[in-house]
């Protein structure tokens, strides 16, 4: 879940429902934010029994200030590692799983930490389709504007924003495409497809597009010519009517459109 | 739309047929194929369904080496068949002589599709200049009106009437591409959005299709709507000034969808050439003739408004 806010009580109130949930469902959760620890301990009042979920470790706080180097990008495959590694440490300790709520506000300030964070979106995103780690990612609008926010959001399968239109995700070992991509989004699609470089598989790349709703003849050929670029056959699994009918006018050979499961 | 400069036909043979009766038909038509499939020339017919199964008979055998294409169907719209009908055929056979019928023109076309058949009649010698094919164009005398049989003359270089071959004194197709550049009916009751801005373009598609769906376009062509409002309103946006005006309305047995904006569309050929293997942008207008039934433009300086309509049967 990729989270949007307008003002930081906002996204409190969603981090203490999210990281509730998960105390309750058995997981350790974690609460990432910049600031004072003792401030952002402040933060989960009102979850039920929090203290003595911060006593037990169950719940946990870290502070952004301490955890990253100001404007150093993440390593998005070693940041899936650590995430990876937390999420079997609690395992061990008898948790049903890990939950995260972070507000990731200060990780995108740069070009190089937002190009670098939206492909961890995605690899984490892979993570978690298959594993008991969940995340809810928060963005102050203050002070990520609506571009550098779209570019987050579309590698996420929901967000509560309108932005940017389009989802490029993780979905069971696959990448799943939904909403819409038109003249507006088509050079953040090929951005986001560059950064989520979903992989062929025999020869096959294939897009679980159920909640594909409109897609533009260039975002199309994108797709096509991504496929093409790596030897594979794009297969659109989409049950938008206009796949078809935009394959057939533009003679594209190497696209094929099945239905959605 | 204006041709500022006619080119040179060069070896491409551009004849209106003019016949009035079956057998004046294939009278012209059998001897014009079956001397291409004598020279191995490849041969293709693109016309009405009835007119079709007339020569497909008259041909016998033969009729298995040609391309036989109705023209009701692949050509409903006029604005595609340069590129979708006579030039995917043409640019096959690159190297050897082509010889194609084409009949656009039949007593059947409304009153709205006409200007559009005729301007597409005009702009084969533009697309075809130089090439060396022959497309031959069948009127009808005995259903067609006046009118068109003129723009026949107009339109095509030479005229072939039984044994008669000869120059047409009348050739004009820059006269009758400005002739039907004229400007389209808009209906007081249309529902109607601005398009500002790109932020706008998923709330025009949107209003596109609940629109569609209440003057009662089928379910099943409600994509080709969508895909007809997003490349009209991002050629728009792009290219005519930055912002248009949306419009939907039904006119009997179709839903009409426009756009209006300030651009001029100086390119006569735009929209009517098929892209060269991986060519990325530019399909637009070609799309949208591919996916409607009947496209007309009214362009000028001052602005530019383009008519997509959809039948309302399925």
């Amino acid at each position: 879940m990729c989270w949007r806010f307008e003002e930081a009580h906002e996204f409190r109130a969603h981090a203490r429902e999210f990281l509730s949930d998960g105390l309750a469902r058995g997981h350790q959760v974690r609460y990432i934010a910049p600031g004072d620890v003792t401030a952002l301990a402040g933060d989960l009042r009102g979850i039920d029994r929090i203290d003595e979920a911060l006593d037990t470790g169950a719940a946990q706080i870290v502070s952004l200030d301490d955890q990253y180097a100001v404007e150093a990008a993440i390593d998005p495959a070693a940041q899936v590692r650590s995430y990876a590694e937390a999420t079997r440490t609690a395992l061990a300790a008898g948790y049903t799983g890990l939950r995260v709520a972070a507000d990731c506000t200060p990780l995108v300030r740069t070009a190089e930490q937002l190009d670098a964070f939206a492909r961890y979106e995605h690899l984490v995103d892979h993570y978690m389709t298959t594993s008991p780690f969940s995340a809810m990612c928060g963005y102050a609008a203050s002070a990520v504007d609506e571009e550098t926010f779209a570019q987050v959001a579309c590698m996420h399968p929901n967000t509560n924003s309108p932005l940017p239109g389009f989802r490029l995700y993780a979905d069971h070992g696959g990448t799943a495409l939904g909403g819409e991509t038109d003249f507006v989004t088509g050079e953040l699609f090929s951005k986001a497809l560059d950064r989520a470089a979903p992989r062929p598989r025999d020869g096959q790349l294939v897009l679980e597009a159920g909640g594909l709703e409109f897609l533009d003849h260039n975002s199309l050929l994108r797709l096509a010519g991504y496929a093409a670029d790596r030897d594979a056959v794009l297969v659109l699994r989409t049950s938008w009517p206009g796949a078809a009918r935009l394959v057939d006018l533009l003679d594209l050979v190497d696209v094929r459109v099945e239905a959605a499961a | 739309m204006t041709v500022a400069e006619l080119p040179p036909l060069g070896r491409f043979i551009h004849p209106a047929l003019f016949y009035g009766t079956d057998e004046q038909y294939l009278d012209g038509l059998v001897p014009f194929i079956t001397e291409g499939l004598e020279r191995t020339q490849p041969v293709a017919v693109a016309v009405p369904g009835g007119r079709l199964r007339l020569l497909r008979e008259a041909l016998g055998d033969a009729a298995h080496e040609v391309t036989l294409i109705d023209m009701e169907v692949a050509g409903r719209n006029p604005g595609r068949i340069i590129p979708t009908v006579l030039r995917r055929f043409a640019d096959r056979h690159d190297g050897v002589h082509v010889r194609i019928i084409g009949e656009p023109i039949w007593a059947g076309r409304s009153t709205t599709e006409y200007p559009a058949c005729a301007q597409h009649e005009a702009l084969i010698n533009l697309a075809f200049a130089g090439r060396d094919v022959t497309i031959v164009c069948p009127y009808d005398t005995s259903t067609l009106g006046q009118r068109a049989l003129a723009d026949a003359l107009a339109t095509h270089p030479l005229v072939w009437e039984g044994s008669r071959r000869e120059d047409s004194d009348r050739y004009d197709p820059r006269g009758v591409i400005d002739h039907y550049n004229q400007p389209l009916p808009v209906v007081a009751d249309a529902a109607e959005v601005e398009v500002g801005s790109s932020a706008d373009v998923r709330t025009a598609r949107t209003f596109a299709t609940t629109h569609a769906h209440r003057l009662g376009l089928p379910a099943g062509r409600m994509a080709d709507l969508q895909l007809i409002t997003g490349e009209l309103v991002a050629n728009s946006l792009r290219h005519g000034g930055g912002s248009c005006r949306l419009r939907l309305w039904r006119d009997q047995d179709h839903l009409v969808c426009t756009v209006e904006d300030e651009g001029h569309l100086t390119d006569p050929l735009a929209g009517r050439r098929p892209p060269v293997p991986q060519q990325f942008g530019g399909r637009g207008l070609l799309l949208i003739n591919q996916l409607a039934d009947l496209v007309r433009i009214h362009t000028t300086r001052h602005g530019t408004t383009v008519h997509a309509l959809l039948a309302l049967s399925s």
